[in-house]
């Protein structure tokens, strides 16, 4: 017995004796980001209960899908307009909210409830770094005019309590919620561009797998595919080397809206048609980055296309070369796009490919204060492992369904295993957490050459 | 080919006003006086109003940093800001404008030589 109790003992010790190891070089806004992630999951602005993190949650790519909207339970704060009589009428379209992730906004105006409004998806968050500016000032939300007041990001929570926090329809401030304060804007502004990536991909990378390298040229080649005009690097920027008056993130109509079967609009519900940026709209939308894409559909402003290779696809038909921007391709490189069977998959495997990379580098960052024993609280590092394991899900989903890279499939896999140990675990965390990014590292190496 | 971009794009532009800075206007009507963000404070004035002229569509007011007339025209988005009385704030006309009302204005492109883009009313009882 006396033996048992000994070792309890010097194990209690070597537990107590832990010391983390220093964190590295503090970021100096990390208090602001705290602070922020604090208000972005749990603010509600003394409205109806919704925070930023209701639609935009850490766990699933900062959007909600039907699939993880099918998780939820029915008190969620998502599903306000079903519970709560004073917003039951014009607040939310539940039907297409439990369907298709579709949200209600009034972007036109708050004067005809009823007939007024728009059904879009929830954008992720990630990477806002790099898809917002453009030279004409800065771009947020589905059509660059999501934000009022100066238009920021910084000030987009200010119009995200109006139109989706409210208590009642009559959106008064101060008795339906109260608007953030500039602290609280600074610090959500500090948090979202925290969020995702921290800098733009340099194309073209020496890819491993064939499909998705041939997919990677004709993204980029100016006749082929022609997806780099607007999509530099893959991301949200509109091609520098292209000499075009305006420069940055911009806005173009793509005849999204004029997609023949909308599935919205075969379910006999009222779905406006949605015409874009401004009050009355010029039919235009904000050009979203593609690096983030695989792993946050459905895709475009109306959640009009399930399937990365159907988005692709969306390129190829009359809707966009009929389309004002498939016209401008047109008149600047003398055919639209038209890309066959295999090229549809290949430029899909592409992004299939980039989106698993970015989601490993996620991963091993999460992993790596962890690893580190560098988190401030048991409770943080439960979460980063929590969020590195929904991060190698996403990887392990983004390239089995494109059948991709099934030994880099195996690695996640194991490092997926690895990770869910690691959480389970209370003396081995940081050595699990090590073997995890092992191999993660490992599943890279046979996305991409490594130096 | 850089040629045909050019004449492409300039035409593009020409046809579609996708390229012009614009906030969400539906909800600003919302936000009380003062506290548009990124706006109020920096970029609008505010201030009382010391007459109101239907003529030529301009109102004169005065603030702490004096005393300006402001000039609208049929785009200018007029607020009212009810939200003191807990009522829902809502668009008005310039008939709503009256002497002795606070009122914030926010000019077009932020130029204070320019017309304004909108102006909210405070209406306290």
């Amino acid at each position: 017995m006396k033996p048992i109790v000994v070792l309890i003992c010097g194990l209690l010790l070597l537990v107590g004796c832990h010391t983390p190891a220093p964190p590295p070089t503090p970021d100096p806004d990390a208090e602001l980001i705290e602070k922020g992630r604090q208000i972005f999951f749990n603010e509600t602005f003394d409205g109806n209960g919704r925070t930023c993190g209701t639609c935009h949650p850490a766990e699933n790519n900062f959007v909600i899908d039907p699939a993880f909207i099918a998780s939820l339970p029915d008190d969620d704060p998502l599903f306000v307009a079903e519970f709560n009589p004073a917003l039951k009428e014009n607040f939310e379209n539940p039907r297409l909210m439990r369907e298709f992730g579709l949200i209600t906004e009034n972007l036109d105006g708050f004067d005809d409830l009823a007939n007024k409004f728009t059904l879009r998806g929830v954008p992720h968050t990630l990477g806002l770094r790099f898809t917002i500016d453009s030279s004409l000032g800065p771009r947020t939300g589905w059509s660059g005019d999501g934000s009022p007041g100066d238009g920021s990001l910084r000030s987009f929570a200010t119009g995200a309590v109006i139109q989706h926090f409210t208590k009642t329809l009559n959106r008064v401030a101060g008795v339906d919620f109260r608007l953030p304060t500039n602290a609280e804007l600074d610090a959500l502004e500090a948090f979202q561009f925290s969020l995702g990536r921290q800098q733009e991909l340099t194309l073209p990378l020496p890819l491993k797998g064939t499909v998705a390298n041939r997919g990677q040229a004709i993204f980029n080649d100016l006749t082929l595919g022609k997806c780099s005009a607007c999509h530099f690097n893959a991301g949200a920027n509109f091609n520098p080397n292209i000499p075009f008056p305006v420069t940055g993130n911009l806005n173009f109509n793509t005849g999204v809206e004029d997609l023949p079967d909308q599935p919205q609009d075969l379910t006999g519900e009222l779905v406006p048609p949605d015409d874009g940026f401004g009050i009355p709209g010029d039919g235009t939308f904000n050009t979203p980055a593609l690096i983030e894409a695989a792993d946050t559909g459905p895709f475009f402003h109306n959640n009009a296309i399930e399937t990365i290779e159907g988005s692709v696809a969306f390129y190829n038909g009359d809707a966009f070369n009929n389309s004002p921007a498939g016209q401008l391709i047109q008149q600047a490189t003398g055919s639209g796009i038209n890309l066959d069977g295999t090229q549809v998959v290949e430029v899909a495997a592409f992004l299939r490919v980039i989106n698993a990379l970015e989601n490993i580098r996620q991963s091993i960052e999460l992993l790596e204060p962890v690893a580190r024993k560098s988190h401030q609280t048991v409770e943080q590092g439960l979460q980063l492992l929590d969020l590195a394991g929904r991060e190698t899900e996403d990887s392990i989903m983004v390239l089995s369904a494109g059948g991709l890279h099934p030994e880099a499939v195996q690695h996640l896999k194991e490092a997926l295993r690895l990770t869910r140990k690691a959480k389970r675990s209370i003396f081995s965390k940081s050595h699990l957490a090590r073997q995890a990014i092992e191999q993660q590292q490992k599943a890279r190496a046979e996305l991409v050459e490594t130096s | 080919m850089l040629k045909h971009i050019i004449i492409a794009a300039t035409i593009f532009i020409l046809i579609f006003g996708a390229f012009s800075v614009q906030a969400e206007k539906s909800t600003e009507m919302f936000i009380p006086i003062g506290q548009s963000p990124g706006l109020s404070g920096e970029y609008t004035v505010m201030g009382k109003i010391d007459q109101v002229n239907a003529r030529d569509q301009s109102i004169k007011m005065s603030g702490p940093s004096g005393s300006y007339t402001v000039r609208m025209t049929k785009h200018t988005l007029i607020y009212l800001d009810r939200s003191k009385t807990q009522l829902p704030n809502s668009y008005g006309t310039l008939a709503d404008c009256k002497v002795g009302d606070m009122a914030e204005v926010k000019f077009v492109d932020n130029a204070r030589s320019k017309p304004i883009e909108w102006i909210k009313v405070q209406k306290a009882k």
